[in-house]
C-alpha cells in the first residue's frame, strides 16, 4: 500500500470518528447552561486550534532542521504541512466567531489573541503564495523555512497572549499547569475530538506529502 | 425555578456544519489531485 493510499484510509477512517464525535457532541454531552448550545462549538474550534497550531509548529521544525540537513523530504513534509495548517486554520477562524456572536455579541474584535491567530492565519498563506512564487526549488525551500521559523517562532506568543494581555478570550482549560477545569463528560468529549482532529492531521499530511512526490518526481 | 438555557443551537449546528464541509471538501480535494497527478504520470511514461 502506497502512502497516498494508508493516507486516505487514516482520513476516511478519522471521518467517520469525526461523524461519532459529532453524535457524542450533540446528544450526549450535557449543554453548559450560561452560553447554551453555543458552547458546544468548543469542541471543534479548540481541537482545530490545536492541530493548525501542531501544523506550524511542525512546519518550523522541518524547516530548522531543513536548513541544516538540506533534506528535500523535510522542505516537502514542512509544504504538506503548511497546506493542511491551513484547512485547520479556517476551520478555527470560522467556528470562532461563531461562537463569539451569541457569547460576546460580536463577530469579531481586535483583542491579542484573534489578531494573533489571524497572523498566523496570514503566514500560512503567505507560505504558500511564496512557494508558489518563487521556480527555484532550492531558494523557494530556504525562503519558506525562513517564513516557517518565523510562523513556529509566533506560536508561544498566541498561547500565552491570554496572559500576558487583557483579553476577551477565555483562558486555557486543558493545556494549562494546574488540572483541566471541565466536567467529566464534556473533557472525554474534548479529548477524544483532539485525538479524532490530530489523525485527520495524520491522514492529511500523508496524502498531500505523496503528492508531493510525485510532483517532484514529474 | 431552573435557569433558562439561552436559545443560539443555530450558532451551533452553522459551526458543526460548517466543519464537515470544510473537511469533506479538503478530503475530496485531495483525493481529485492525487488522481490527477497519478494520470498526469501515466501519461508521462
Amino acid at each position: 500500500m502506497t502512502l497516498a493510499q494508508r493516507g486516505r484510509w487514516i482520513t476516511i477512517g478519522a471521518l467517520m470518528l469525526l461523524a461519532g464525535i459529532y453524535v457524542r457532541a450533540l446528544r450526549f454531552t450535557p449543554v453548559e447552561l450560561t452560553q447554551g448550545p453555543a458552547q458546544k462549538i468548543f469542541y471543534l474550534h479548540v481541537p482545530a486550534a490545536w492541530s493548525a497550531m501542531l501544523s506550524m509548529g511542525l512546519v518550523g521544525l522541518a524547516s530548522i532542521l531543513f536548513l541544516i540537513m538540506k533534506d528535500a523530504r523535510l522542505d516537502r513534509f514542512a509544504a504538506a504541512s503548511a497546506e493542511v495548517g491551513t484547512v485547520f486554520c479556517c476551520v478555527m477562524l470560522t467556528t470562532g466567531p461563531l461562537w463569539a456572536r451569541p457569547i460576546w455579541g460580536t463577530w469579531w474584535t481586535w483583542d491579542a489573541r484573534l489578531t494573533l491567530t489571524l497572523m498566523l492565519f496570514f503566514l500560512f498563506i503567505g507560505y504558500q503564495v511564496l512557494r508558489g512564487a518563487v521556480t527555484d526549488p532550492r531558494l523557494r525551500a530556504n525562503y519558506a523555512a525562513v517564513v516557517g521559523i518565523c510562523g513556529l517562532i509566533l506560536l508561544p506568543f498566541i498561547h500565552l497572549s491570554v496572559y500576558l494581555f487583557r483579553t476577551l478570550h477565555p483562558m486555557p482549560i486543558v493545556l494549562k499547569p494546574s488540572a483541566p477545569s471541565l466536567p467529566p463528560e464534556m473533557l472525554v468529549t474534548l479529548l477524544l475530538s483532539f485525538g479524532v482532529f490530530t489523525l485527520l492531521y495524520v491522514g492529511f499530511v500523508m496524502q498531500r506529502y505523496a503528492l508531493g512526490e510525485g510532483e517532484s518526481d514529474a | 425555578m431552573p435557569e433558562a438555557v439561552a436559545g443560539n443551537g443555530g450558532y451551533m449546528i452553522a459551526a458543526y456544519i460548517v466543519t464537515a464541509v470544510i473537511l469533506i471538501g479538503y478530503s475530496v480535494l485531495l483525493a481529485r489531485r492525487a488522481r490527477k497527478s497519478t494520470s498526469r504520470q501515466e501519461k508521462h511514461v
